[in-house]
């Protein structure tokens, strides 16, 4: 037997998602279950949430764990007294930053503050420059100094951050090296470890940041190894990252930023592995919560990775950069949660304010007066009121009228215009952002099938991939626990990002060639130490090119094997193709590489997804009724109402319909026709969009 | 039937999309880090007859500059059939609806649906170079516009998509860096037609007469907020005058009424003989920037918005100025006049606003030949500078100035390579001034060590002699300056200069000021000046000598 388990710390709940593989019948068995999270000992709410499951450990084979350990500690500023090490000149530019104001006619503006203030940011002499090579001897003799003062303000993390680093790590491990000589027990890192990409605030910024949760997040993990090898675990634990991949716990604990969106990685990894199991390489992945949406696109069966990822960034403020791969993709404040407002100009918004879990919207009945989404979902009949929260908890149908006719009366309308004003609202907020991912990116919607999940993805899929022109949607089964089920599938994964800069030429061709091979080197080198032989590592090669004197790079995927002239000439090719897609024009200029991006796979043994046993059952079975159902645009239809859990593989009907399970509600369309996969997914062919009503 | 007020929400949230996005696409695809750092560029959608309707823009001075092009390009083609589906406009003329500059090329697309003209796109961008007296195009020494570079006065340069060669021969042939010239003007062309297809399917799938209803109401809701917050403000006439740094007294009058907001510059010098000065279309960007900022500055900012403002001038004074006048540092002359009207209503507006910033762009222009490449390299920057503190914070440091908002400064590993400059420092500015019950932000201090002979400098920097205002007993802030120290150690200071010669060895030291400070320095809390003490903003002289801190209250080490 195999056993498999993921654990997906969240804001409210623990989920747990395992999986059994019987070896004799190849049969697998999925259980989903959940606990409440338990802050700030996390690891409780996991050894529940997995007691609950009657997970034996001793008997799992691997285990993934995601957590929102690493963006909580930063937002909520829980991380420890940070210093910085960087190069003489420079200590202020982590304050300097970049100088933005993107709320540029609020003369009150506040500037973000630096996560290290300014007495604790130290200098040492020595520079290198942008190729490596040493302009000015390192200068290690103020170091000593730099400590004793580090100690006394209480110090318990030192980021080191030189210019030039990404060139050449030299200079950085001898600061590091030095300090650790003269101070053990601190937690210290380095910008070379964390990424060896330009741009001194952004790669100064993120390093800071990685020590400002180290000592945090290194303990929480230690507790956690130890909690579940105290119950007989003696596989491999493995910790979601931002960039759709899993790595091992001391990886995790030496740089713990690339944690940072570790939790919205692992549903658009489970949604890139889904289009990969049913044959569906293009898929927009959108992922609803209570709280936000998350949306990302993955093309032939690619996650697309970047490093210009920012927290708290808005209209109102610069945030903060972090330079790590992180998955692409766009976040708004929109989910079940997001409650609905009138400003002082009668115009309704939604988000990107959230009720929480507490007091939750007004349906919950504990004095949340404001009108969320889920509420306006409950009057308009698209969320069952004897079935809320899988019935869980009675819905508050009193409270939930009054919030929306207070909503009405500001607006001057009625309970059911304004409950359908905050339906379409949300939903116009999310078609933004998936637009945000596509048509921005140069790609056309109507290319790709939509795979929504979270608790709230059902609800809104089908009537955004009608205004987006998608034809095709994917409700997967456990919806709501797809992000853990995603970590299961999860690979070994690093992503090395390399600054340096090359014109891309015949010429050139041995240069890049070397460069490659030492990234690769790099890349080998680090799965040698998880135990990962170098024929189970794939790797991806990407270079990040531009025209001469552009700014910005376009990724494009390099040819396997040998770079030679030939392989040149087909880079050159393939980088026009990707600029005219992606910006209508291209140029007769010569071409330059910024850098490369290589990602590397190591397999710990993929899983596929075996196909669900015969339906017991007929369609007629998991038929629960007919109610009326507001459809907004679409006005009020008799609806077919279906229990998710009862659906079995072959099963199909048409819309208006609802499937509903224990988590989450499935809105179907007139017209629409549904089918269940064999492995259990919701397949929603989307109807041509209807006139929109004027 | 008239359309439900969401559908017309949708279609306005739309719009801000679709600026925004032309915004992203250019900044990708640009050659020029004037436009895609530092952002001097900015998006907008008209209507069709030109009204703003939202602007997509990564600096507050270039919001408000597009549909006046568009009115322009309406004007100069009023016969049937001259604006076309598939075409492209061009302006960068400040008498053809060009606003700012010769450098500045506005680009704009008529929209149509079902064979009405139902909206504009529009960009403008900020070209490295477009001919003139000087490489960069702008000089100090210019005299009339004719030496500023090539004028292009509101024409067509694609028709029904087609390029009209001859008109890119002529743009390429009057710059000096003609691939530059080339790359940017398609980023911003290709940005066009992608609002464009955007707008026609928006106004497609929801009908015309929905689509324009939706913008109309837009526009009123720009309107409305800008109403209600003017109704907020003291009404009043106030008055200010302030002398510049070239002995030119420049005077303005607001009177704010219920309904208006009126900038009165008729009493001002006449234009510059120099590039100092500004269009009437640059004026009212000025004075619309801080009645934005006074009001209400945040949710939307559209042609409605601007509606209560009025301004009004003197045809030949520096804020309108006449050809043959040149434009070049226009934007000195549109910041010290947006300061003027700030300062002027700094003490009537009580604690809306805050106190005096080192307010210049601090453009900075250095040229020659990279040392490692051998080609030519421009840098076009403005700088970072200290902000003034209010009544309820501390100034910010080093932000842009108030004309760049979105604007991002270059990281020093990127500026070794791209300019073969070797960045020494990049610091707070430690010079003293700003203190108060709120003390200003910092400026910067940032040296350039230069590599190769024969760079040239050009500086165009104001608030040197005279600092920015405090507010409330708090203390003057700081000094906007350019330091030469040579490879010999000798030293030179200058807020102007016009293409200095710079050579190996030689360092350029950019100096920019701390904003001045809020309320009386003797009311600032003990614990705030020895943390600044201790943060080493503050030096213990200067804690004792302005707060009058008792020394034995400062840090131990400080002492």
């Amino acid at each position: 037997m195999t056993t498999r388990v993921a654990t997906d710390v969240g804001g409210t709940f623990t989920d747990v998602v395992t999986l059994t593989i019987d070896p004799a019948s190849e049969r697998q068995e999925i259980t989903i279950g959940k606990a409440d999270t338990t802050p700030p000992d996390f690891e409780r709410g996991v050894l529940a949430a997995l007691a609950k499951r009657e997970v034996a450990l001793d008997r799992v084979d691997y285990l993934a764990h995601g957590s929102t350990i690493v963006i909580n500690a930063l937002t909520e500023r829980k991380g420890v007294t940070t210093g910085l090490i960087t190069t003489r000149g420079f200590r202020d530019s982590l304050e300097i930053a970049r100088g933005n104001r993107p709320d540029f006619f609020n003369l009150h503006y506040v500037k973000p503050a630096p996560f290290v203030p300014r007495n604790l940011r130290r200098e040492v002499g020595g520079r290198l420059g942008p190729d490596g090579h040493e302009r000015e001897p390192l200068d290690l003799d103020g170091v000593p100094g730099i400590v004793d003062d580090f100690r006394a303000a209480g110090v318990e993390a030192i980021a080191v951050c030189l210019l030039h680093a990404y060139a050449d790590p030299n200079h950085e491990a001898r600061v590091v090296a030095r300090v650790r000589e003269l101070w053990p027990e601190v937690s210290v890192v380095a910008s070379h470890q964390v990424t060896r990409e330009w741009r001194e605030y952004e790669r100064t910024n993120t390093t800071v940041l990685s020590a400002y949760v180290q000592p945090v997040t290194a303990g929480y993990l230690g507790r956690l190894t130890d909690a579940v090898a105290g119950r007989g675990f003696a596989g491999r634990l493995l910790v979601m990252q931002s960039n759709c991949g899993v790595d091992s716990v001391e990886r995790a604990r030496e740089v713990p930023i690339a944690m940072v969106e570790s939790g919205p990685a692992s549903g658009i990894l489970g949604a890139a592995e889904l289009g990969r199991v049913i044959g569906e390489p293009n898929v927009l992945a959108l992922d609803i919560g209570g709280t936000t949406a998350k949306c990302s696109l993955i093309e032939d069966g690619n996650v697309r990775i970047m490093t210009d990822y920012w927290i708290e960034r808005s209209r109102e403020s610069a945030g903060y950069p972090i330079m790590v791969p992180v998955v692409d993709l766009v976040e708004i404040g929109a989910g079940g949660g997001s409650i609905a407002t009138v400003d002082d100009f009668g115009k309704l918004r939604v988000g990107p304010e959230s009720a929480g879990a507490d007091p939750g919207p007004a349906a919950y009945g504990r004095g949340g007066g404001n009108a969320t989404t889920t509420d306006a979902c409950l009057a308009l009949g698209r969320i069952n009121a004897d079935y809320f929260c899988g019935g869980e908890i009675e819905a508050d149908m009193d409270a939930v009228g009054a919030a929306l006719d207070r909503l009405a009366t500001s607006l001057g309308t009625d309970r059911q215009a304004a409950a359908r004003g905050v339906v379409r609202l949300a939903n116009h907020n999310m078609i933004n952002a998936l637009k945000l991912v596509s048509l921005n990116r140069g790609h056309d919607p109507r290319d790709f099938t939509l795979v929504a999940f979270g608790g709230g993805g059902g609800m809104h899929a089908v009537a955004l991939a009608k205004e987006l022109g998608m034809r095709r949607v994917i409700v997967p089964r456990a919806a709501e626990v797809f992000s853990a089920w995603g970590m299961l599938m999860g690979d070994l994964r690093r992503d090395f990002m390399r600054t340096s800069l090359l014109g891309l030429e015949p010429g050139n061709a041995e240069r890049l060639d070397a460069l490659l091979g030492d990234v690769a080197g790099e890349a080998l080198g680090y799965f040698a130490d998880e135990g990962v032989a170098a024929d189970a590592v794939r790797i991806v090669r990407h270079g990040n090119l531009r025209y001469e004197n552009q700014e910005h790079t376009v990724e494009v995927q390099l040819p396997d094997g040998p770079v030679g002239a030939a392989a040149v000439g087909e880079i050159e090719a393939a980088f026009h193709e990707e600029f005219e897609r992606q910006y209508t024009y291209r140029l007769d200029v010569p071409i330059e590489l910024v850098g490369v991006h290589l990602v590397a796979f190591g397999d710990v043994g993929r899983l596929e997804p075996a196909p669900l046993p015969e339906a017991g059952g007929s369609l007629a079975d998991a038929h629960k009724g007919r109610r009326e159902v507001d459809y907004a645009d679409e006005g009020i239809h008799p609806a077919d109402v279906y229990r998710g859990e009862d659906l079995g593989a072959g099963m199909s009907f048409r819309g208006p319909a609802i499937v509903e399970t224990a988590g989450t509600t499935t809105v179907v369309h007139p017209g629409d026709e549904v089918s269940v996969d064999p492995w259990g997914n919701l397949v929603i062919a989307v109807a041509a969009p209807t006139e929109v009503e004027r | 039937m008239s359309p439900d007020p969401i559908t017309l929400e949708i279609i306005a949230g739309t719009l801000q999309a679709i600026s925004d996005e032309m915004f992203a696409s250019i900044r990708k695809t640009a050659m020029s880090s004037i436009i895609y750092e530092v952002l001097d560029m900015g998006t907008a959608v008209t209507d069709g007859e030109g009204e703003l309707a939202s602007s997509g823009a990564g600096i507050p001075g270039f919001v408000g500059t597009l549909d006046k092009a568009v009115k322009a390009i309406l004007a100069e083609h009023p016969e049937p059939g001259a604006i076309a589906p598939g075409d492209v406009f061009a302006t960068n003329d400040p008498f053809f609806g060009g606003v700012t500059h010769l450098n500045d090329i506005v680009v704009v697309m008529p929209v149509f649906v079902d064979g009405s003209l139902i909206a504009w796109t529009a960009n403008i961008a900020h070209h490295n170079d477009v001919g003139g007296l000087v490489p960069g195009s702008i000089s100090g020494e210019a005299r009339e516009l004719f030496q500023e570079g090539l004028r292009i006065p509101a024409v067509k340069i694609i028709a029904a998509g087609e390029p009209i060669e001859p008109v890119f021969k002529l743009l390429a042939a009057n710059t000096r860096l003609p691939e530059f010239l080339e790359g940017d003007l398609w980023a911003c062309i290709a940005a066009l037609r992608l609002g464009e297809r955007r707008l026609g399917e928006v106004a497609r799938k929801y009908g015309v007469e929905t689509f324009e209803i939706a913008v109309r109401a837009h526009l009123e809701h720009g309107e409305a907020v800008s109403r209600r917050a003017l109704a907020e403000l003291p009404k009043g006439r106030f008055e200010f005058s302030e002398e510049q740094e070239n002995g030119a007294v420049y005077k303005v009058v607001v009177e704010i009424t219920e309904d208006e907001f009126v900038v009165d510059l008729r009493d001002n010098p006449d234009q510059d003989e120099g590039p100092y000065n500004s269009s009437y279309d640059g004026a009212e960007i000025a004075a619309q920037m801080i009645f934005k900022s006074a009001t209400e500055s945040d949710v939307v900012a559209n042609a409605g918005t601007f509606r209560p403002l009025r301004v009004l001038t003197r045809p030949g004074s520096v804020f309108d100025a006449q050809l043959p006048a040149a434009f070049a540092i226009y934007s000195e002359v549109e910041i010290r006049l947006y300061d003027l009207i700030w300062r002027c209503l700094a003490e009537p507006l009580g604690r809306r606003l805050p106190a005096g910033g080192f307010t210049s762009v601090c453009g900075t222009f250095i040229s020659g030949r990279h040392p490692d490449t051998g080609r030519h390299f421009t840098i076009v920057e403005p700088q970072l500078g200290g902000w003034g503190a209010s009544d309820r914070a501390d100034g910010n440091s080093a932000l842009f100035s108030a004309t760049h908002g979105d604007t991002f400064n270059c990281p020093a590993e990127i500026a070794e390579v791209r300019y073969g400059l070797l960045v020494d420092q990049l610091a707070l500015n430690p010079q003293a001034g700003g203190e108060g019950a709120h003390r200003g932000g910092k400026g910067i201090v940032v040296d350039y060590r230069v590599r190769e002979d024969g760079i040239f400098l050009t500086c165009a920097f104001t608030r040197y002699r005279n600092h920015p205002w405090a507010v409330d007993g708090g203390l003057e802030g700081g000094s906007n300056y350019v330091e030469v120290i040579r490879a010999d150690g000798s030293r030179e200071e200058f807020a102007t200069v016009t293409g200095l010669p710079v050579n190996a060895g030689d360092v350029i030291r950019i100096h920019t000021a701390n904003g001045a400070g809020y309320g009386d320095p003797k009311e600032r809390p003990v614990e705030q000046i020895r943390a600044d003490v201790e943060l080493g903003y503050l030096s213990p002289e200067r804690a004792v000598e302005v707060y009058g801190i008792d020394p034995a209250a400062l840090p131990a080490e400080a002492r």
